[in-house]
């Protein structure tokens, strides 16, 4: 499928493997079928990674404080402490609905279902874990419609366990539809209290669930699978790792990598160049994240604390190198028409906002935004920003934002009426593109 | 900005107000806009005619009155006050 993977012979870098062992290889479009990495059923599984210690009472204590030994954070790009989020579901008591989040909304990234797929004991034994720090007895798996090879791993997992004798807690695979914001965990909070899968808005975000709910936790698929390393007592054998979806043309790869590797390394070890040349700038984090510039995110290191400090976030592990044949303004125009048409379709702001700023993106890229489509573009992003019940609408402002200064150039060049006239378009994947 | 304003903006929220706010829940809100007129030192409208809400709390009694009006004057009931 990938012939010019360099993934064994790149550059003389440590791979840090704490999940995966190798890269996966993906098709540009979907998760039915994955390359690279063999999965694991109980037995592999125990053989790799031990098994789970009990983390009932005392243990559960020990392993909040492995959690925040190890600095855990969500997977959302807040990086909100994993510890304090369970720590704020025990002060309501026993008794919450744990969430393993795996419906991967981003449309290019795979690394959740990777893990469903090849490490799904590890992801039910961070979930098992979580159950049992916060004294619960009803554990959702929260996966996509569509996902189905996810779907069917998770409940031959949870099948071979059963038969096995492990002593799990009730564990129920739930579907949501197949969107964008399906993982926004306000809208799987809604679906489970008997709501439709659409973000609500919150006074307080520590407390998402209705007055009168059972209190829901919700955690990535990625951030319990660590759980799960964790939860085997090995806490100082634990090495911060984050895991990427690259992508090229022609097929995604899914790697693994510690906080010592540079972006340029993660980019010459999985991505596949149509031209031999670097790419001219890297989509980082998701649809709503930020364009970086190729001289600016080549040395930058996948550590989220040097991220910080360059107002950046791995988010939910994308890098989307723009090859130097592209037009950056034109795969942002994309990517921002599909994320206006992902609207939820509940706030003002952001369904007829990120409609408004969809075209204007739209006319930049064709090279006919007027002066006065200039000055509407500027001010509708203005008022669009925070006024969404989620965040959606901030994150795709986010990723055209970083697009106007990163592509600085082409908006000068595409505002004299010229287009790119790239030869190299569509990089980055939109669902029903194909 | 002249001195004078520059001071009276960073002048902290009266004491007597505490930290309530006016809030709205955006997905219920359907642009009808009778809170922007009720409130219209707390609320302006954007290019689509839904309210935009100044941020900071209340900050007087005038605008306590204001935000309560808009509060109880909504079809939707999408806006509240918190504290």
């Amino acid at each position: 499928m990938s012939p010019h993977l360099h993934l064994v012979d790149g550059p003389a870098t440590t791979v840090t493997t704490m999940l995966l062992d190798g890269a996966a290889v993906v098709p540009r479009h979907g998760t039915e079928s994955l390359t690279g990495v063999e999965a694991h059923d109980l037995a592999a599984h125990r053989a790799t990674f031990g098994t789970r210690r009990s983390c009932v009472g005392h243990a559960g204590q020990d392993l909040l404080e492995a959690i925040d030994h190890v600095h855990l954070t969500g997977r959302g790009g807040g990086h909100f402490p994993t510890a304090a989020k369970w720590r704020s579901i025990l002060v309501h008591g026993a008794g919450a609905t744990v969430v393993a989040n795996g419906a991967e909304g981003e449309p290019a990234a795979a690394k959740d279902a990777v893990l469903l797929q090849t490490r799904p004991h590890l992801v039910l034994d961070g979930l098992v874990a979580a159950m049992e720090v916060v004294g619960s007895s009803d554990g959702v798996v929260w996966l996509h419609d569509g996902a189905w090879a996810s779907a069917r791993s998770i409940s031959r997992a949870l099948e071979e366990r059963a038969a096995a004798g492990v002593a799990d807690p009730p564990i129920r695979v739930v579907l949501a539809p197949d969107r964008y914001l399906s993982g926004e965990a306000t809208g799987i909070i809604r679906t489970l209290e008997g709501g439709p899968t659409l973000p609500r808005y919150v006074d307080d975000p520590s407390r998402p669930w209705s007055v009168g709910s059972t209190p829901v936790l919700v955690n990535n698929v990625e951030t319990l699978a660590r759980v799960g390393l964790l939860a085997t007592g090995d806490v100082a054998g634990y090495t911060p790792t984050s895991l990427l979806t690259v992508v090229s043309k022609s097929h995604r790869v899914v790697l693994e990598v510690g906080a010592a590797t540079t972006f340029g390394e993660v980019v010459e070890r999985a991505w596949t160049s149509p031209d031999r040349r670097p790419p001219q700038a890297v989509l980082l984090g998701g649809y709503g994240g930020s364009w970086v510039a190729w001289d600016k995110i080549r040395d930058l290191h996948v550590d989220s604390d040097e991220l910080r400090g360059a107002g950046l976030s791995v988010g939910a592990g994308l890098v989307g190198p723009l090859p130097s044949t592209s037009c950056g303004l034109e795969e942002s125009a994309r990517v921002m028409r599909y994320m206006a048409g992902q609207s939820a379709r509940q706030c003002g702001p952001c369904v007829f906002g990120l409609a408004s700023v969809a075209d204007l993106a739209s006319d930049l890229s064709a090279g006919r935004l007027t002066p006065i489509g200039r000055r509407k573009l500027g001010r509708f992003m203005g008022e669009i920003s925070g006024r969404g019940a989620c965040r959606h609408p901030d994150g795709a402002l986010r990723m055209l934002s970083s697009a106007l200064v990163v592509f600085g150039d082409d908006v000068r060049h595409h505002r004299r009426g010229r287009t790119c006239d790239a030869p190299t378009y569509a990089i980055l994947p939109v669902p029903g593109e194909e | 900005m002249s001195r004078h304003a520059a001071v009276r903006e960073a002048r902290p929220a009266k004491p007597s107000q505490g930290d309530a706010a006016l809030r709205i829940d955006p997905a219920i809100c359907d642009g009808v806009g009778i809170c922007a007129h009720l409130a219209a030192d707390l609320i302006t409208v954007d290019s689509w005619g839904y309210p935009i809400l100044r941020a900071e709390p209340l900050r007087s009694g005038s605008e306590r009155r204001q935000a309560e009006a808009a509060v109880a004057a909504c079809p939707r009931k999408a806006l509240h006050i918190t504290t």
